[in-house]
């Protein structure tokens, strides 16, 4: 069995005392217990302002489970990327900002789309999935 | 301090895939002040199938800023021991849903805040789950 590992530490001192949250998650395919995801894109690219563009080129089918981790490496702090799925303004990720999501591709306008403010943006994203058939050309 | 948030991934599923470490800290939109707000670390029980609203924009005692840098991190920490990474919990922003939260499972993400794109929750089952999450955002 492929296995994937998502780990976060979360800490803040905005409460009166100091909070501490820690979690490690092994990414299965959907409705399992014993078989992980087996499939995997990994990318790093530069985004430039003016267009939306889908993150995802080729889709998952639907029902499937997928973890996307994105990540803003602009240096400039008031750089940002807008993220959307299906439309729908999901938040802003500026420069050095990450997300984690377990995507749900549930048909093909529920592609993960992004955009491009303040200048072009430096991207990294790795998408951890199972199912996906290559399509001939 | 502040706020910050360390992730790792590994995998074995590429040769040659080193895994991702990279860190973050939570700030204000485009400036390098901390984040100021959050509503704390919450729990949430769920004993029924049916989205409902995890947090609720127009309802937060504290009004968050929109469009701007916040951040939810939410968990399905399962029920009393019992962790099922068989099912799961839709998370949904403005009824759109984001992914399904398999038992055990963690996400992290931005939010626009605004009033309509309310956080919910759907559980695939009837059997109880709960989620735990803590937003942070900036004080309108």
């Amino acid at each position: 069995m492929a296995t994937t590992t998502a780990a976060v530490t979360l800490t803040s001192d905005l409460l009166s005392d100091n909070m501490s949250v820690s979690a490690t998650t092994t990414c299965m395919k959907a409705g399992t217990t014993a078989d992980g995801l087996d499939q995997m894109e990994y990318g790093y690219l530069d985004l430039p302002t003016g267009d939306e563009y889908d993150l995802i080129a080729t889709t998952p089918t639907a029902s499937k489970a997928s973890k996307l981790y994105l990540k803003n490496h602009s240096t400039d702090e008031t750089y940002y990327v807008a993220v959307t799925q299906n439309a729908q303004a999901i938040g802003k990720l500026y420069g050095g900002d990450w997300m984690f999501i377990p995507a749900d591709f549930h048909d093909a306008a529920g592609d993960i789309a992004i955009t491009a403010n303040g200048g072009t943006n430096k991207i990294c994203y790795a998408l951890f999935h199972e199912g996906t058939v290559l399509v001939t050309t | 301090m502040a706020t910050t948030a360390i992730i790792s991934i590994s995998s074995d599923i590429a040769p040659g895939f080193s895994g991702i470490s990279e860190s973050m800290t939570l700030t204000q939109a485009g400036t390098l002040t901390d984040i100021d707000s959050t509503t704390g670390f919450q729990i949430r029980k769920l004993s029924a199938t049916g989205a409902v609203d995890l947090v609720t924009m127009a309802s937060e005692l504290v009004e968050p800023k929109d469009s701007v840098a916040s951040k939810i991190y939410i968990r399905n920490i399962g029920y009393k021991g019992t962790v099922d990474k068989s099912v799961g919990v839709t998370i949904g922003v403005n009824a759109e849903p984001i992914g399904l939260l398999y038992g055990g499972d963690w996400m992290m993400m931005p939010l626009t805040c605004i009033d309509a794109d309310d956080i919910t929750v759907n559980p695939a089952t009837d059997d109880t789950v709960v989620i735990e999450y803590v937003m942070f955002y900036e004080e309108a």
